[in-house]
């Protein structure tokens, strides 16, 4: 555990010195946001899915770049969980603080009836974003491909009709799921149903990412030599 | 003097050759190869060589006081430096009876005997 | 000459003799020079580069005795073979190195040698044949193995959480190796801002930091200067003298006379 807490630590440390990248990426669902700005469900809907973005890309490209590391730190003797689970605490818990930040804001920027569903709906997209772009990077090993699927997804996300049945397979559908309970007054099933989504989706894309990563970085087991 | 190259190969030879006479330290043994005039050993050479010998066995060191202070290591050869130094002398021994053989008629007018 | 015995020391010390032997050593050059009332600087030369003379002498019959004296088996390949498909890369290879040796992987670029190095540090698995390794090794890839924004003493921190040290020990044993290859790393700066060659020593550090019995070493100074070269093969030197195992993957052929075992894996496929 403490491996996976450095490696968390490091990997944030590390993400921290790519500024550039890092001020584009945070300031991305300020954009969308802005866009529906007047239209307070669309907004922070549209600002969810940004945030869903802006953290799963950020993750992809961390996961990328440990591809040389990681081989390494396996047979020093860390675990693929305290590896990943590293990795994937750090951007967790930068993608908690993107929500914060960007949940601030709307409710000081909005009126909204159940501002804590607001809270609650950006922070699982966060949550989920983490292990949903660690996926993507476990799955497209090059950037570009990468990059692009995600684009793909969110694009699709938020043109995608909710209530159709294409949106429910995509990773973000619980942040309008609960966004329209939050801003529409929609009936409590909604959050649910939401909050189910949210915690199936974390579930797949962290099993799976471990699944992949537990392969890809599996190390052979051989036995010690006899002296002789 | 003799050039280096030559005597790189025999330096050990020498070496165990004059402790088996008597056990001595760096700077007697220097002075008894110049005396010999067999060569003039630079320090960098003839030092690396003892503790060579001292690493294989082949010489054991000690330490004694000297006269004007500062205790001095000296070398004593060790029964393998003996069996060593056997071995190598009868290499040697072919080996000059080899080159002797070699130019023996070349050098035959230069002798006056 | 006040100087000089402490330059003499210094330089042992980073040629890898304990520190104790080293002292010893340097008293008795001292003393050596003394016996000829010389300077040491004028009766030996310039400290370090009589260190490394000597250094060298003395491993000489190091050499020699090590073969006797090696240690334990730390690898054992019999008859690995890697096909991938079609192609076959590697065919019924064997090797056994013991603590105390270095091997050296040779043959042209694209016959496998790195393969065999994977192999070895289990990050591939052979297709057939046996391989039997110590549980404790340490791998240093061609390029690349490095986080490129992270700077050296957080590398350290991470590759010893990998091992399970402690941050500060962590750090500490980075600096005392990285001080053996001649190299100070200086706290700020990212590794992807530093040369080729300290990129290198940084990768050989990581690879032994956990104090691995066997190090397996995949070409690592192509992009060594002639110095860092020189301080590459007395640090592998250094480890053989400590009784680890050493595999070494090459195509540079000059240093063979240092080596154990060679092992060619001959042309191209």
């Amino acid at each position: 555990m403490t491996a996976a807490l450095v490696v968390a630590g490091l990997s944030a440390r590390e993400v921290s010195r790519r500024r550039t990248a890092l001020l584009l990426v945070i300031s991305l669902p300020l954009w969308f946001y802005l866009v529906r700005r007047d239209l307070t469900g669309q907004s922070t809907r549209m600002l969810a899915i940004g945030i869903g973005w802006a953290v799963s890309t950020l993750t992809l490209f961390v996961v990328n770049a440990a591809r040389g590391v990681d081989p390494r730190l396996r047979i020093s003797g860390a675990s693929v969980a305290g590896v990943i689970g590293g990795r994937l605490i750090a951007m967790s818990g930068f993608g908690l603080l993107l929500a914060g930040g960007y949940f601030l804001l709307v409710a000081v920027d909005q009126h909204i009836e159940r501002a804590w569903a607001v809270a609650l709906l950006m922070m699982l997209t966060a949550l989920i974003a983490a292990p949903f772009g660690s996926l993507v990077g476990a799955l497209l090993p090059r950037e570009l491909e990468g990059a692009l699927a995600l684009l793909s997804v969110c694009a699709v996300q938020m043109l995608a009709d909710p209530a159709g049945s294409i949106a429910k397979f995509l990773p973000f559908w619980s942040a309008r799921e609960i966004g329209t309970y939050a801003v529409d007054g929609a009936a409590a099933d909604l959050l649910w149903r939401g909050l189910a989504h949210a915690v199936v989706v974390w579930i797949l894309c962290t099993g799976l990412t471990l699944v992949i990563f537990a392969r890809r970085l599996r190390l052979e087991r051989y036995p010690e030599p006899e002296d002789h | 003097m003799t050039p280096r190259p030559w005597l790189h190969g025999f330096l050990d030879l020498c070496l165990l050759a004059m402790l088996r006479e008597r056990p001595d330290y760096g700077y007697g043994l220097a002075q008894r190869l110049a005396a010999a005039g067999v060569a003039d050993i630079p320090g960098g050479t003839l030092y690396p060589a003892l503790l060579r010998l001292e690493q294989q066995g082949l010489a054991s060191p000690s330490w004694a006081p000297s006269e004007n202070g500062p205790r001095r290591k000296y070398y004593e050869i060790t029964p393998a430096g003996l069996g060593a130094l056997r071995a190598q002398a009868d290499e040697w021994r072919v080996f000059r009876d080899g080159v002797d053989a070699l130019i023996g008629n070349e050098m035959a007018g230069e002798h006056t005997p | 000459m006040n100087d000089w015995p402490r330059r003499f020391e210094a330089e042992l010390v980073r040629l890898g003799l304990q520190p104790e032997r080293a002292h010893r050593l340097t008293a008795e050059t001292a003393a050596q020079a003394g016996e000829h009332a010389a300077d040491p600087d004028h009766f030996f030369g310039p400290a370090h580069l009589y260190a490394r003379h000597l250094v060298a002498e003395l491993q000489v019959s190091t050499l020699e005795e090590k073969r006797a004296a090696a240690g334990k088996v730390m690898l054992r390949l019999a008859g690995v073979t890697k096909r991938y498909g079609r192609r076959t890369v590697l065919t019924g290879v064997d090797l056994t190195v013991r603590g105390g040796e270095v091997a050296a992987i040779v043959g042209a670029n694209g016959c496998g040698k790195s393969t065999l190095l994977r192999i070895c540090a289990g990050l591939t698995a052979p297709t057939s044949g046996t391989v039997q390794r110590t549980r404790r090794v340490g791998f240093v890839p061609q390029d690349g193995g490095t986080a490129g924004w992270l700077t050296a003493d957080e590398h350290f921190t991470l590759f010893g959480a990998a091992a399970g040290i402690a941050p500060r020990k962590a750090r500490s044993t980075g600096a005392h190796l990285a001080s053996l290859l001649a190299w100070r790393p200086t706290g700020s700066q990212p590794v992807q801002e530093l040369s080729g060659g300290t990129r290198q020593k940084l990768n050989l550090v990581l690879g032994e930091l956990h104090g691995p019995d066997l190090l397996l070493l995949d070409e690592p100074y192509q992009g060594f200067d002639q110095g860092s070269y020189l301080d590459f093969w007395r640090q592998v030197r250094a480890w053989r003298d400590a009784g680890r195992a050493v595999v070494v993957v090459t195509h540079l052929l000059h240093e063979l006379q240092h080596v154990d075992h060679v092992l060619d894996l001959g042309g191209a496929s």
